[in-house]
């Protein structure tokens, strides 16, 4: 029971965290590598609206704001300007950011290790979730959290008007633009979202956790289960980040515990050699990149 | 505009100025940015702010100690590049190393051919410090490798005698994990039952799952020797599960700040250095130095830092004027400085033995009642031999 | 060859042989790094730039050279001649196997295969220390090269800057032979390459197995100059370096990759210097440290955005107005 609660807590972080790279992939077919460095500036900006307004209710959802700002400036700034280069440039381009923000982070919130639930008062307390299995509240609320993005994500891309533009854009960047679409602002928007989402899931690991540079590996940690479900494919960012996450923890618990920090790669080379376009994605996505 | 950069950079890399012909000059190498600098950044600023004052107190002996501060990220060939730069064009004649051990390997193999002591300071000791020690390899670092390990053993059987299932927790990197995996054989010795070590990987989102095969395996005690990320948040995943046993782990700087945050009385830290809670004269003087200098990083974890501080002003006046790379490593294998409370007593040093002589434990946690820190065992000497 | 050029390679050449006898052992260990760094741009450049195939596992591959120089002196105690070559063949090796992927992946998913391989060869190089009790990393003795002892910058510079002309000199007629030609055809496209005859995958695997092959020399040369090897020296940042050097160098250009790997290796000693000139108003020296790391982004970004010829392409550009 509690490996089971122990799965599903960790797959709710992955999966929190890699629907941003698919979001963005999916979109505009850029890997954004500085997912982790954005999803810790997110994390940040909370600490910052903590220290001024030291209400959870007031913090979180502005930090949040502010990170979908951000999300949506990190499109029209930067990655803009990159349509139509090399897939690699672009590529480099978000790692070159990545690197850019943790100079910045170190510039103005030190390296020092920070809890932006000291402010705000917030104690993670342990709950009983299922007989015999405890999580964290945090981890609850994550859970969730995630289950509500996902839910809201679906929701979105299917049945609202820029739901279909954006998938129309993903689809067919070039007849969408010629029906009117402007992909500019969907793919800010859909920065603007994918930041957001990352940013929440680093503002909860950080409630929990405290927050220094470690964050952008755990943003990278996640990638792996984004892959396995198929990059461009939001149901199987979900179900790949679950199943890395269930290796992981069987691992930990049965074998060594040293082999977590390999196996998602081995999954992911696994998944490569025998179905590269991921459990859930589409194979023609193969061909486009 | 290039050009123009380019020819200051130039003129940066080749004269450092304002460099006195009259001056100490001494070098260092540490993890000012990177992943782990929050664990060796807050140290260096207060061997820095140590220096400062030193400095505007009129040096030593009228001779201003000219501090080079160089960053490695932690990463090895940039300590490497740091160590020949240091020895190479700033003809230093001591170095200092605050950082990740994987950069010790390169700048011990410059500093031996230099001929130039090396001071291991916020970073893990080598074992080239412990006797017999290697000339030229000194260390002020609060923890010690295998002595750790004896004195929280020493601890928990007096507190719970060896009848017990003992946790271990360490980070998947060489030097947490060859400490417990020694903790768990030293365990074995006194009849404890000592767990296979969980060794946790550096970035982990959720500790719960290592968490979980501690506490399932039944852990009476935990000890845990590693990074403070580790330490700490393998004890907050094992609460959140409900486990009530006791747990131990090393006192790095975070220690102080980090009692006060948890407020949990079932968790011990070991350490070597004193509290900022205790209010010694020593720790108003640092405190007042943050202050005036505006310092980035909380004064009560600059401890590590102050006490290179004060062993190499110790070493620089041992060595005289001029001083040279060898009457500095002269004066550093005979000193004796008085940590003024810092730690449980001086840091001797001798030829064979570039650790100290004896080395002073003490164990904190929180006590609920009075709200405050208190010491659960006082300074506890071990000869180191 | 024009007069130009010739005059110009004339100049470049008395430069370097010049270098040595006009700077200082810190600058001469720079000059090492450059030189170092171009073998292992070079390499990434004919695999990325001519062969057109992604890879992220460069660091894993430098590795892979240097634990074997460093696990073959250390236990054999095998001299340089024996590391360096038994280095390569590690290297062809694990081309085959970074380049199997290949053969189905392209783009993205090729990347972070190749990626996947980099944290695999890192957890076996960690392993391995930890075992051994190396846990502050493998310390190996200077080589003996013509009797003479390789410690000093000095004495390395020759060495590597020989190694880096072979390479240079290998990549150039590499590119020229027919293996050349394929790697031309399957970049612009495999199936006109395929329509031409030739064989995509050997062609492919090829371009895996002379990269990886060079590459790990390149690190067993690294292993073997700084005395040691430690598996944290080749984290992703040291990939990404790689790549940012071909990026900034301009791909498809050999030149150009000299020129990256000169640049990306000098960048945060230009950075740090520049900044020394700055006011700091007393700031304690940790955030410039972290003004150096973000301004090494910054300049990234610009050059990917406003230049994406890389430094050839500003070459090109001031040859074409002058």
């Amino acid at each position: 029971m509690q490996l089971l609660a122990n799965i599903i807590v960790l797959g709710a972080i992955y999966a929190l965290i890699s629907c941003g790279y698919v979001l963005i992939y999916r979109v505009s077919r850029v890997l954004n590598l500085a997912h982790g460095e954005l999803m810790m500036v997110g994390a940040y900006l909370l600490l910052t609206t903590a220290g001024m307004i030291p209400n959870p209710w007031i913090a979180i959802p502005v930090a949040g704001l502010l990170s979908l700002a951000m999300g949506a400036l990190v499109y029209l700034l930067l990655m803009r300007r990159m349509t139509g280069e090399s897939v690699l440039a672009a590529i480099l381009t978000t790692i070159a950011l990545g690197i850019l923000l943790r100079g910045v982070v170190v510039i103005f919130f030190s390296a020092a290790h920070q809890y932006p639930s000291v402010p705000l008062g917030l104690h993670a307390s342990s709950v009983e979730v299922l007989p015999g299995a405890r999580i964290s509240s945090l981890s609850l609320v994550l859970v969730v959290v995630t289950a509500l993005v996902y839910g809201s994500l679906f929701a979105f891309l299917r049945l609202s008007r820029w739901g279909l533009r954006m998938r129309a854009a993903g689809q067919n960047p070039l007849l969408a633009a010629q029906r009117g679409i402007n992909l500019h602002g969907i793919y800010a928007m859909v920065w603007g979202i994918a930041i957001f989402t990352g940013s929440i899931a680093g503002m909860l690991i950080s409630l929990d956790a405290g927050l220094d540079q470690t964050l952008i590996m755990i943003g990278l940690k996640a990638f792996p289960g984004a892959l396995v479900g198929g990059l461009d494919s939001l149901l199987g960012a979900l179900v790949g980040s679950l199943i890395v996450a269930a290796a992981e923890v069987l691992l930990i618990q049965y074998v060594n515990p040293l082999l977590a920090d390999v196996v998602p790669f081995l999954i992911l080379i696994a998944m490569l050699v025998f179905r590269p376009w991921g459990l859930f994605g589409t194979r023609e996505a193969l061909d486009r990149v | 505009m290039n050009r123009t950069i380019a020819l200051a950079a130039a003129a940066g890399l080749f004269g450092t100025a304002a460099s006195a012909q009259d001056a100490y000059r001494i070098g260092l190498s540490g993890a000012l940015t990177g992943p782990t600098a929050g664990s060796y950044a807050p140290a260096i600023e207060g061997f820095q702010l140590y220096i400062d004052r030193l400095n505007e107190a009129g040096g030593i002996d009228g001779h201003p100690v000219e501090l080079i501060v160089l960053d490695d990220s932690g990463e090895a060939s940039r300590g490497a590049t740091n160590s020949r730069r240091l020895l190479g064009q700033e003809d230093v004649l001591l170095m200092i190393n605050a950082s990740l051990s994987s950069t010790f390997a390169p700048m011990m193999a410059d500093a031996s051919r230099a001929g130039v002591p090396l001071l291991f300071a916020a970073s893990a000791c080598p074992a080239e410090v412990f006797p017999p020690a290697q000339p030229l390899f000194y260390c002020t670092t609060a923890f010690g490798a295998v002595y750790d390990s004896r004195a929280t053993l020493d601890f928990i059987e007096a507190q719970a005698g060896s009848d017990i299932s003992l946790g271990l927790s360490a980070m998947a990197i060489p030097l947490s994990r060859g400490e417990i995996e020694a903790a768990e054989g030293l365990a074995s010795e006194r009849g404890m039952r000592p767990q296979a070590p969980t060794i946790v990987p550096p970035p982990t989102a959720d500790y719960t799952p290592f968490a979980t095969s501690i506490s399932q395996a039944g852990a009476d005690w935990v000890y845990s020797w590693a990074p403070w990320v580790t330490e700490v948040r393998t004890f907050e995943a094992l609460r959140r599960l409900g486990w009530e046993g006791e747990y131990i782990a090393w006192a790095h700087l975070e220690a102080e700040g980090e009692l006060a945050r948890l407020q949990d009385p079932g968790f011990h830290a070991i350490g070597a250095n004193s509290l900022f809670a205790e209010d010694l004269p020593v720790h108003q003087e640092i405190r007042a130095a943050a202050e005036a200098a505006g310092a980035t990083y909380s004064p009560d974890q600059m401890a590590e830092g102050w006490v290179a501080g004060l062993v190499v002003e110790a070493a620089l006046r041992g060595a005289g004027w001029p001083a040279t790379a060898e009457s500095v490593n002269a004066a550093m294998s005979q000193l004796d400085v008085d940590t003024q409370g810092l730690r449980g007593g001086p840091i001797q040093w001798s030829a064979e033995n570039h650790f100290r002589a004896t080395q002073y434990y003490r164990v904190y946690r929180w006590d609920a009642d009075q709200s405050a820190i208190e010491v659960v065992q006082d300074w506890t000497p071990y000869t180191v031999e | 060859m024009s007069k130009t050029k010739l005059l110009a390679l004339i100049l470049a050449a008395a430069a370097l042989l010049a270098l040595p006898f006009t700077v200082s052992g810190a600058w001469m260990d720079i000059a090492n790094q450059i030189l170092l760094a171009s073998i292992g741009a070079l390499a990434l450049m004919l695999l990325t730039g001519f062969a057109g195939q992604i890879s992220l596992g460069h660091a894993g591959l430098l590795a892979a050279g240097a634990f074997t120089a460093g696990i073959l002196s250390r236990e054999l105690g095998a001299p340089f001649w024996v590391g360096i070559p038994a280095a390569g063949l590690t290297g062809a090796l694990l081309g085959v196997i970074f380049g199997l992927p290949s053969l189905r992946l392209r783009g993205i998913y090729l990347a972070v295969s190749t990626l996947a391989l980099h944290f695999l060869v890192v957890y076996l190089g960690g392993e391995y220390e930890t075992r051994r009790g190396f846990s502050t990393g493998i310390l190996i003795d200077p080589p003996m090269v013509f009797g003479i002892e390789l410690w000093d910058p000095f004495a390395w510079y020759p060495v590597l800057l020989v190694g880096a002309i072979l390479t240079y000199a290998l990549s150039r007629n590499l590119l020229k032979s027919r293996t050349g030609r394929a790697w031309a055809a399957i970049h612009d496209t495999e199936p006109v390459a395929a329509a031409l005859g030739i064989n995509v995958a050997r062609t492919k695997l090829w371009a895996f197995v002379i990269t990886s092959a060079i590459t790990a020399m390149a690190g067993a040369l690294f292993a073997y100059y700084r005395g040691f090897v430690s598996i944290e020296a080749f984290s992703l940042f040291v990939t990404i370096q790689y790549v940012a050097m071909i990026i900034i160098g301009g791909m498809g250009s050999l030149t150009g990759a000299v020129l990256g790997a000169a640049f990306v290796t000098l960048l945060p000693h230009l950075i740090e210097g520049a900044t020394r000139y700055l006011p700091t108003g007393g700031a304690i020296s940790g955030s410039v440290f972290a003004m150096n790391y973000a301004a090494f982004g910054l300049i990234m970004i610009a050059f990917l955005v406003f230049e994406p010829g890389g430094l050839m392409g500003i070459a090109r550009r001031l040859k074409g107005r002058g």
